[in-house]
């Protein structure tokens, strides 16, 4: 089996739906942006590259038609190029990821951009036409669950506070303004026209500001839109080749991939998916959660993040500390590649050995990676 | 001479006011205030303005688009904006000195023509054009406007010696036709005509309840409602415009009056309002005024201020014998009547009546310009010689000298006459001379007042007349209390569809009541609910839809002309007829949901055909059921014509008439366009998705529930609505007619108004107006 590495990790910036600068920006235009960022950061040939696996959480509108194939056009790449646009929600780019890694481990191909893009702007997040199947809600009430209703199951269920999640939405902010402050997010941002720094951190937030806000979802729940990830628009993209491709390139390596996998749980509480995928990769790589030493979470929720935080017994000074989804913003789509490119770009920048990347997938799902150093 | 671009300098609340009224109209604005040196740009004066514009409650845009249609500036800089401009409405600061030399200014870059006007309330005409070149005082004149310029339809308009009769026709035909004002020409005299004598009639009105001893609720109530004015009365009015604001304007006033003016007598600001002021009570923008809403506590609080001690109390409602007795005997009996309420009545009428009487032709060349002005400018029902009318002149001249007050001139040439009088079905008003003259109304203006006056009804009932308004064109007027429909109004629909096609073109559905229609009669579907007469309420759901089809495809126009408030099943009526043409102000909604039921007389079809033909919408099956779901659910209400535009209340090609008097010519041209090989319309088919659609809404609106948003019953109610809009049970490859449409919406409404809580409701809407959330 052929090793597979990450070796190169870019995204546009991150910034709100509706207010922020990428309000009036096409999604298939944005995510040009991000693949570009990866060419250039890499120096790959792009003649070389096989394919592009674009994950996309509502692939309609403008997100519509095969968008990776469109993007491959748009991004004035060889027209040799395939063009894949892949859906798993929230874990849509991650799969991405996923789909590369097992081509290339069989030798279906050596070098892949893999991509995710949302603009929860443009797309809303149920899609224009929401149509649900009542045969299947009569046999499964949960089973279009809402997100801020899995957040509250998950907070009541796991007994997490308020303030306990208001706490950790905080820890998330000010991690992610320190990051900026100190340049790491520009190190992984392509600024796209005037746009170069992210829109959604709210460095200036208190404790207190956040007790204030009212629950978004339950008029007697605890969760609130600053206990939230924001609804974001953005790009991103990684370069996943061999390493024997990326060692007779020249291309700098970020890390290698260990293991992957996805599960399922109840969508009632799909955002306690990612306990059971990062159990199965870690159980792949021989690893226990002790060896873990960069985990990049994606905070859909606090109380989410916090019942995971529990049932894996997470080190929180390991977990998101350039922040996470709550402060920089969950494009649903991109959201994958960014915390996999983020995990890889850290494990280097830190030094350190393994690293873990996973995500809730709403409709109950977890995916999981596991990153190793060159 | 067009009107094409205007500038508007000096970006106050008048002047950014005026602004977006003109952007109202289609027509681009320049908008330029003084330089802001302390600010990062220099025009920041005027880009405040714009910004504070757009979040002006009442809102002063009729949509938020037309801020775009506002360029704004500073006079240093941008003063060569003002060379393509076809009107200058200069709106600074009341200082002559700072107007004379801006006209300077202005003179150097204004095209040849182009039209100067001031908006001042205080400077004489002739004194702002003293030293001007002639070239700019032939195109100069003062333009009044009235506070918020969008709502107050008076435009008071005064022109000197030199101005061109060009210049003034451009300007009046401007500001009756694009900006819907009523203009009134008024003599270069202080306050010009409605502030002449609405200052007097607010210090009467207030210096008199004080020296009676009556509270604010009393006064307000006795020259609110008995005496055609908004029930504000002269307190309410105060707290409204700025309690601080009446000294300012008497001070003014004194400057210029002429010596023997009988405001001279009583123009003393009352102690107790300069104490207020001095308080900062200055009313709704102050802390408090003569009313205050007291939140200590977390409550909200009605009080009033006692008018000897200056403490606020809980407001009570005015219990006056004379009230009541003016209630059922009208002002009449009011003025009759021994109490306080009565001498107070008699007392502020008497006085302002007179003085009114006393001013023209000072102020105006004729009464009706007197009238016309207190009516639009103060929202007066009547003004001071219709007033006069009312209560008889032989009464008043009675009064007054009995009083031993003098008689002035034009009162005295009333006697045992009226003011207004109707020869052979035509309107006369009585001239300084003392002789009667026609009223004459605008050029192209038609109003239904004037068609009853010299003609009667082909048809008629109590509830809703049909007028032949001439070139084979019938009206159809409701005249129900607050214009409810009601099976008589329906019976009139139908007795249109029956004769028109045997003699006549097309149909006009209007009124001139202050609101088109408020909707169905709830009292009636209350009574019958009462007494669970089920099935006569599912034949008057079933007549409804029957006659708005039949008028549909009748086989003639029908064209709706609402003005005002045309809510729940008016709105239906409209949404049924091929064309509409609404007055800018015109609010409409589908608010049956805040009664506990959903549209049911075709409301919920037609508003879905609209928007599953509508082009700019998202495409697939659900966008259209969403957003009349969204429409119909909040019981959304347009706050202006080019609103309803946005929820398809209205078609991009139905027309909008600024001119609320203008409004039935226009409809009638229209009809009369669309008679020309006219066919009636089609319905398209509808596919709609079913269960499916309806459980995408289901699970929306459990989501409002959880969250707090919406009340049990809203659940209820929405859910209904859901089931007619996803088109029930079907499939989304069955093609739904008209009548499949019809039985949901009445098989959702009669499942509705059948529950207790629906009934709660429609109790409370009855008994309080305002909608219960239960």
């Amino acid at each position: 089996m052929n090793n597979i590495v990450i070796a190169g990790y870019k995204r546009t910036p991150f910034t709100l739906a509706k207010k922020g600068g990428f309000a009036r920006v096409r999604p298939d235009d944005l995510v040009v942006a991000a693949i570009q960022g990866v060419l250039q950061q890499t120096g790959v040939d792009p003649a070389a590259i096989e394919d592009l696996i674009l994950g996309c959480a509502f692939p309609e509108g403008e997100q519509g038609f095969n968008m990776a194939r469109l993007a491959v056009m748009l991004a004035g790449l060889p027209l040799s190029i395939g063009g894949v646009t892949v859906n798993r929600f929230c874990g849509s780019s991650m799969q991405a990821i996923h789909q590369a890694a097992g081509a290339i481990a069989m030798g279906a191909g050596e070098a892949f951009i893999c991509a995710g893009v949302e603009s929860m702007t443009r797309i809303p997040m149920t899609g224009f036409n929401p149509m649900p199947n009542p045969r299947l809600v009569e046999q499964f009430p949960a089973a279009y669950v809402s997100m801020g209703e899995t957040a509250e199951n998950l907070a009541r269920q796991y007994q997490i506070g308020r303030s306990e999640q208001e706490a950790f939405a905080w820890a998330s902010q000010q991690k992610a303004v320190a990051a900026r402050d100190a340049g790491s997010l520009a190190a992984e941002i392509v600024a796209v026209a005037d746009v170069t720094e992210d829109g959604c951190i709210r460095g200036d937030t208190t404790l207190e500001a956040l007790a204030q806000l009212t629950p978004a979802f339950s008029e007697k729940g605890s969760v609130t839109a600053g206990t939230s990830s924001p609804l974001t628009d953005g790009a991103a993209a990684v370069l996943v080749c061999s390493e024997t491709f990326a060692r007779s390139n020249g291309i700098e390596m970020l890390a290698r991939v260990r293991s992957i996998a996805i599960s399922g749980c109840a969508p009632e509480v799909m955002g306690i998916g990612p306990v059971l995928s990062s159990r199965k990769a870690l159980q792949r790589a021989g690893l226990q959660m002790k060896d873990i030493d960069i985990i990049e979470l994606n905070e859909a929720f606090a109380s989410q993040s916090i019942a995971c935080i529990r049932d894996l017994e997470l080190d929180p000074a390991r977990l998101n500390i350039d922040g996470g989804a709550i402060a920089l913003g969950h494009p649903l789509g991109a959201s994958g590649a960014r915390i996999t490119g983020k995990a890889a770009a850290l494990l280097k920048r830190e030094n350190k050995h393994f690293a873990l990347a996973t995500q809730c997938i709403g409709g109950g799902q977890g995916i999981a990676t596991l990153l190793e150093a060159i | 001479m067009e009107i094409r671009r205007v500038a508007v300098i000096g970006a106050g609340v008048m002047g950014a006011g005026i602004a977006a009224h003109i952007s109202n109209s289609g027509i681009p604005v320049v908008l330029l205030d003084i330089v802001d040196g302390g600010a990062a740009s220099r025009s920041a004066i005027a880009e405040g303005a714009l910004a504070k514009l757009l979040k002006q409650q009442p809102a002063a845009f009729m949509h938020p688009h037309n801020a775009r249609l506002i360029s704004t500036g500073n006079i240093e800089d941008n003063l060569g904006l003002l060379a393509e401009c076809d009107w200058i409405i200069e709106a600074v600061v009341e200082r002559l000195d700072v107007k004379q030399s801006l006209y300077s200014s202005i003179d150097r870059v204004r095209k040849p023509g182009a039209i100067l006007s001031s908006n001042t309330s205080t400077i004489p005409l002739q004194d702002l054009i003293a030293g001007l070149p002639t070239s700019l005082a032939q195109n100069f004149l003062i333009t009044h406007f009235f506070n918020p310029p969008r709502y107050m339809r008076l435009l008071e308009l005064v022109s000197g010696e030199e101005t061109r009769t060009e210049v003034v026709s451009a300007v009046r035909d401007f500001a009756d036709r694009a900006l819907g004002k009523g203009v009134v020409q008024c003599r270069d005299t202080p306050g010009f005509i409605a502030n002449r004598i609405g200052i007097y009639w607010i210090q009467v009105a207030v210096t008199e309840a004080m020296a009676l001893g009556l509270t604010v609720e009393e006064a307000d109530a006795v020259v609110g409602r008995p005496m055609g004015i908004p029930k504000t009365g002269v307190f309410g009015l105060s707290d409204l415009v700025g309690i601080d604001l009446l000294p300012h304007l008497l001070k003014s006033m004194l400057r210029t009056l002429p010596e023997n003016d009988s405001l001279r007598g009583c123009a003393e600001v009352p102690e107790l309002i300069q104490r207020m002021i001095a308080a900062g009570d200055t009313g709704r923008k102050g802390k408090g005024g003569f009313y205050r809403l007291n939140r200590a506590g977390g409550g909200k609080l009605k009080e009033s201020i006692d008018l000897e001690s200056g403490e606020y109390r809980p407001t009570r409602e005015a219990q006056l014998a004379s009230l009541s007795a003016a209630r059922s005997g009208g002002l009449s009996a009011l003025l009759a009547h021994p109490d306080k309420g009565g001498e107070y009545a008699r007392r502020v009428l008497l006085r302002v009546l007179s003085y009114a009487a006393g001013l023209v032709p000072e102020i105006a060349e004729d009464i009706p310009a007197v009238d016309e002005a207190m009516r639009l400018g103060y929202a007066w029902k009547y003004g001071p010689f219709e007033l006069i009318d009312r209560i008889g002149a032989d009464w008043l001249i009675e009064q007054l000298e009995r009083a031993g007050t003098p008689l002035p001139t034009l009162l005295q040439s009333v006697r045992r006459r009226s003011f207004y009088r109707t020869v052979d079905g035509i309107l006369q008003y009585l001239t300084g001379e003392g002789q009667y003259r026609e009223l004459m109304r605008p050029e192209g203006v038609l109003l239904l007042v004037d068609i009853k006056r010299r003609s009667k009804p082909l048809a008629g009932n109590g509830s809703a007349s049909l007028w032949d308004i001439g070139d084979g064109v019938l009206c159809l007027e409701f005249h129900t209390k607050m214009n409810a429909l009601d099976p008589d109004i329906l019976a009139m629909i139908g007795k249109a569809i029956e004769i028109i096609p045997q003699r006549y073109k097309a149909l006009v559905i209007y009124n001139e009541g202050s609101n088109f229609s408020a909707g169905a009669n709830l009292g009636l579907l209350l009574f019958m609910a009462n007494i669970a007469a089920w099935n006569q309420i599912e034949e008057k759901v079933a007549e409804g839809q029957q006659i708005y089809r039949a008028m549909k495809y009748a086989p003639f126009p029908v064209v709706g002309a609402p003005a005002g408030m045309a809510l729940g099943g008016s709105c239906e009526c409209l949404l049924h007829c091929d064309a509409v043409q609404a007055h800018s102000e015109t609010y409409m909604g589908l608010v049956e949901v805040a009664v506990g039921v959903i549209p049911a007389w075709g409301g919920c079809k037609e508003l879905l055909q609209r928007w599953v033909l509508n082009r700019l919408r998202p495409g697939g099956p659900m966008p259209p059921i969403v957003k009349c779901f969204e429409t119909i659910a909040t019981a959304t209400v347009s706050k202006s014509a080019a609103e309803a535009r946005e929820y398809l209340f209205l078609r991009p090609d139905d027309g909008i008439t600024m001119n609320r008097d203008r409004l039935l010519t226009d409809a009638k041209a229209r009809a009369l366009a669309l008679s020309e090989d006219y066919q009636p319309p089609e319905f398209n088919e509808m596919h709609l998705p079913g269960a499916t659609a309806h459980l995408a809404l289901q699970m929306a609106v459990k989501g409002f529930r959880l969250a707090g948003k919406a009340s049990a019953h809203d659940e209820t109610v929405s859910l209904a609505l859901s089931s007619v809009l996803s088109g029930g049970d079907c499939d989304i490859t069955d093609a739904l007619g008209e009548n499949d449409l019809l039985t949901l919406e009445r098989e959702s409404f009669m499942q509705l108004v059948r529950m207790p809580l629906t009934l709660d409701r429609l109790e409370q809407m009855l008994e309080t107006g305002k909608p219960l959330r239960n």
